[in-house]
């Protein structure tokens, strides 16, 4: 073997090797934290959580064991008793609708951002829409109580403004649950869709517009198509955010909100009582096992949707 | 006032005698339990000797322990909890022997012993007993049904009608039966919590019952009749005091029947609220100060519940910057002003000559017990219904 084949092989050896970043052995490095990250925080309180739920209560104590009865008692009262079916509709419905509310309004901040600001403010409006952000939550909560209130700002502004056949009425029903979930979801939702809308590779805009499109048109036919994955992602995220939140349906939808479905509490909501109120940690594990079922429920059906959506915009 | 109580939880409680020990659910899932335990931990290892209690908000006041500390020369480090809930999960998360004492809400006396993590002591080197109102020199939940006492009860209050003066009387406000009045319809606020609430609903179909939480299933069965009655007139279910505070200041609520909100507003310079017992009878919060059965300081464990049983201490641990309360030693009000006496209702009673308003409050009042007759599943079942009706 001469010596040039020889150095050429080493060559073609070191590239099979190195054929993407991904074969360095660093990468298990990087990857370590992640994974430790996932393992301690997520994976084993999560594991813990679940085993806990089979657990069975004797003098006021867990006992550890392999027992289905909370499932069973959860079961039997869907409907009847706690009715924590309700609770479970009652939250669907809410999250799918607070979620579509916080998707369009998000989807439209993140558009005026990306199309309508000038690129070198871009960061700037960013930081602003998601400014809110850095408040407390139940801060904002009870400010959106003081608002939306019989004596509130709304309210008052109404009576002063000698408007009184109008009285807005929202307080302790679930619009009002919506408003504080929006208010918290739009920060996130914005920057999602925000890198979303900017990675839409302009050309094809550019490209429909000369081609006669109107700007609907290039909206309807480019940009919306273009976002699809990212209003998919936003929404599943939406959905599961307002699925787990209990505050917003504590403080501004008074526990029990009305609804189109009725005055009943949102499953979160009744969890939380559940835990505090009792001490049958096991039940309450059973009743986040099944919160935390419906929220992968909800991240496999949008995965499903984005990976379609992908699908169609690759094919 | 109602006692703050949240259902924010780190991780779930570790505890299992019956099971698995502590230590070896720790051993298993020692990532997990660090978190719960970290605080404790940190300051043993801070300050070995100190003594360690496991309490609601308040008594690690300065105000408060100072007093204690100087006259013992010991550094007393406290965990805080809100919700006896989470006392329970802090005190099965962590090693035992961590806790010399603990305080407690009366009721969950018995489930500590369950846990045999507290034990019995002697009330005779306790002189300030003698000045505690009658009823809290000896009641059952102390004694956990087996005739020791387990622990001296050191803060207290109600759970009456709060409402606004301007939408219902006083005369009205003294009869549970008011809440149906058709002005409250969608303006009662309810604590959404099922103990205080259904000890309530109790005493109003059976008025003047001493044990609320000991009915039979005929009585129970009245009582959700009446809970479910009363849901018209209910608008919100605050899950501790301060959301139902926020809705009478806003207006959303008149009245609720989750005790002395009206302490909180009169502070905030609201004077349109008041509060009291109804005739029928109310439910009565009571803490109490136990000792840890692992402790390793029992003497000076039962130096710091004597402590806390005097009037000095129990006016300031009552009137906190946490929340204000009221306190069983009756010689609390040597070392008050007038308006913390009015405030706390510590002033003569017009209508019963010779004893405060307090007294009448606590004479018209039962204890916060658990359910006896019935699991507490089934009264849990029914709050549920009552809200999802």
């Amino acid at each position: 073997m001469s010596d040039g084949t020889a150095l050429n092989g080493v060559v073609e050896g070191r590239a099979r090797r190195l054929r993407t970043p991904n074969d360095s052995p660093l990468k298990w490095l990087c990857l370590a934290p992640v994974a430790v990250w996932f393992v301690l925080l997520f994976g084993l309180p999560l594991a813990f959580l679940v085993w806990i739920g089979f657990w069975r209560i004797e003098d006021f104590q867990q006992v550890p064991d392999f027992s289905l009865d909370n499932y069973r008692e959860i079961a039997g009262n869907l409907f009847v008793k706690s009715r924590y079916g309700l609770a479970m509709l009652q939250s669907f419905w809410v999250a799918a609708t607070t979620a579509l509310v916080a998707v369009a309004f998000a989807y439209g901040i993140a558009l005026a951002i990306a199309f309508a600001v000038p690129a070198k403010r871009q960061r700037l409006a960013l930081l602003f829409a998601v400014a809110p952000f850095w408040s407390s939550y139940v801060l904002r909560l009870y400010s959106w109580q003081t608002i939306l209130s019989k004596n509130g700002v709304v309210n008052s502004v109404l009576k002063a403004a000698g408007i009184d056949v109008v009285r807005l009425d929202v307080i302790y029903t679930q619009i009002a649950t919506r408003i504080g979930l929006v208010h918290y979801l739009t920060p996130i939702l914005v920057v999602i869709l925000y890198v979303t809308v900017a990675n839409i590779d302009r050309t094809l805009i550019e490209a429909a517009r000369e081609l006669g499109a109107t700007r609907w048109q290039a909206f309807r036919r480019v940009i919306l198509p273009l976002s699809k994955v990212g209003l998919i992602t936003a929404g599943s995220f939406a959905v599961i955010i307002a699925l787990g939140d209990a505050l917003s349906g504590n403080l501004l939808g008074g526990g029990t909100g009305r609804s189109l479905i009725g005055k009943y509490p949102l499953f979160a909501s009744m969890l939380m009582t559940d835990y505090s109120s009792s001490t049958n940690l096991p039940r309450t594990s059973a009743l986040a096992t099944i919160l935390i079922l419906m929220m992968i429920l909800v991240l496999v059906t949008g995965a499903i949707f984005a990976g379609r959506a992908q699908r169609r915009i690759s094919g | 006032m109602t006692k703050k109580r949240n259902g924010k939880s780190s991780l779930p409680g570790l505890s299992s005698r019956a099971g698995l020990s502590r230590r070896d659910v720790l051993g298993g899932m020692a990532a997990a339990a660090a978190f719960g335990t970290f605080t404790i931990i940190s300051k043993r290892a801070e300050a070995a000797d100190a003594l360690r209690i496991l309490c609601w908000p308040g008594y690690e006041e300065k105000d408060v322990i100072e007093e204690f500390e100087d006259t013992h020369k010991v550094k007393v480090e406290f965990k805080i909890y809100i919700g006896g809930e989470q006392m329970l999960q802090f005190f099965g998360q962590t090693q035992p022997g961590t806790f010399d004492a603990i305080i407690s809400d009366a009721e969950y006396v018995q489930k500590l012993l369950a846990r045999k993590a507290v034990e019995a002591f002697s009330t005779a080197d306790m002189p300030e007993l003698a000045n505690y109102h009658p009823k809290f020199r000896d009641f059952a939940p102390m004694r956990a049904g087996e005739g020791k006492v387990y622990g001296i009860p050191t803060r207290f209050s109600f759970y009456g009608i709060s409402y606004n003066t301007d939408y219902l009387s006083a005369d009205e406000a003294a009869d549970w039966n008011s809440l149906f009045l058709p002005k409250l319809t969608g303006k009662v606020g309810v604590f959404d919590w099922y103990l205080p609430t259904m000890g309530n609903a109790s005493l109003a179909v059976t008025p003047g019952n001493q044990t609320p939480y000991d009915i039979s299933d005929a009585q129970l069965a009245s009582v959700k009749e009446w809970l479910l009655k009363l849901r018209p007139q209910v608008s919100m279910f605050g899950s501790s005091s301060q959301p139902i505070v926020q809705a009478m200041i806003a207006g959303d609520v008149y009245a609720s029947p989750t005790g002395d909100l009206d302490v909180d507003l009169k502070l905030a310079g609201y004077e349109n609220f008041s509060s009291t017992i109804p005739k029928q009878g109310g439910i009565r919060w009571q803490e109490v100060a136990t000792i840890c059965t692992d402790s390793t300081k029992k003497d000076l464990a039962k130096e710091w519940v004597k402590y806390m049983t005097g009037p000095k201490v129990q006016s300031k641990l009552v009137y906190t910057k946490a929340f204000k309360a009221r306190g069983p030693n009756m010689k609390i009000v040597d070392y008050w002003d007038a308006d913390q006496k009015k405030l706390l209702s510590y002033v003569p009673d017009p209508e019963h000559p010779g004893q405060m308003i307090v007294e009448t409050l606590i004479d018209r009042s039962m204890p916060r017990g658990l359910p006896a007759q019935q699991p507490d599943t089934q009264w849990i079942e029914i709050f549920n219904e009552f809200k999802t009706t």
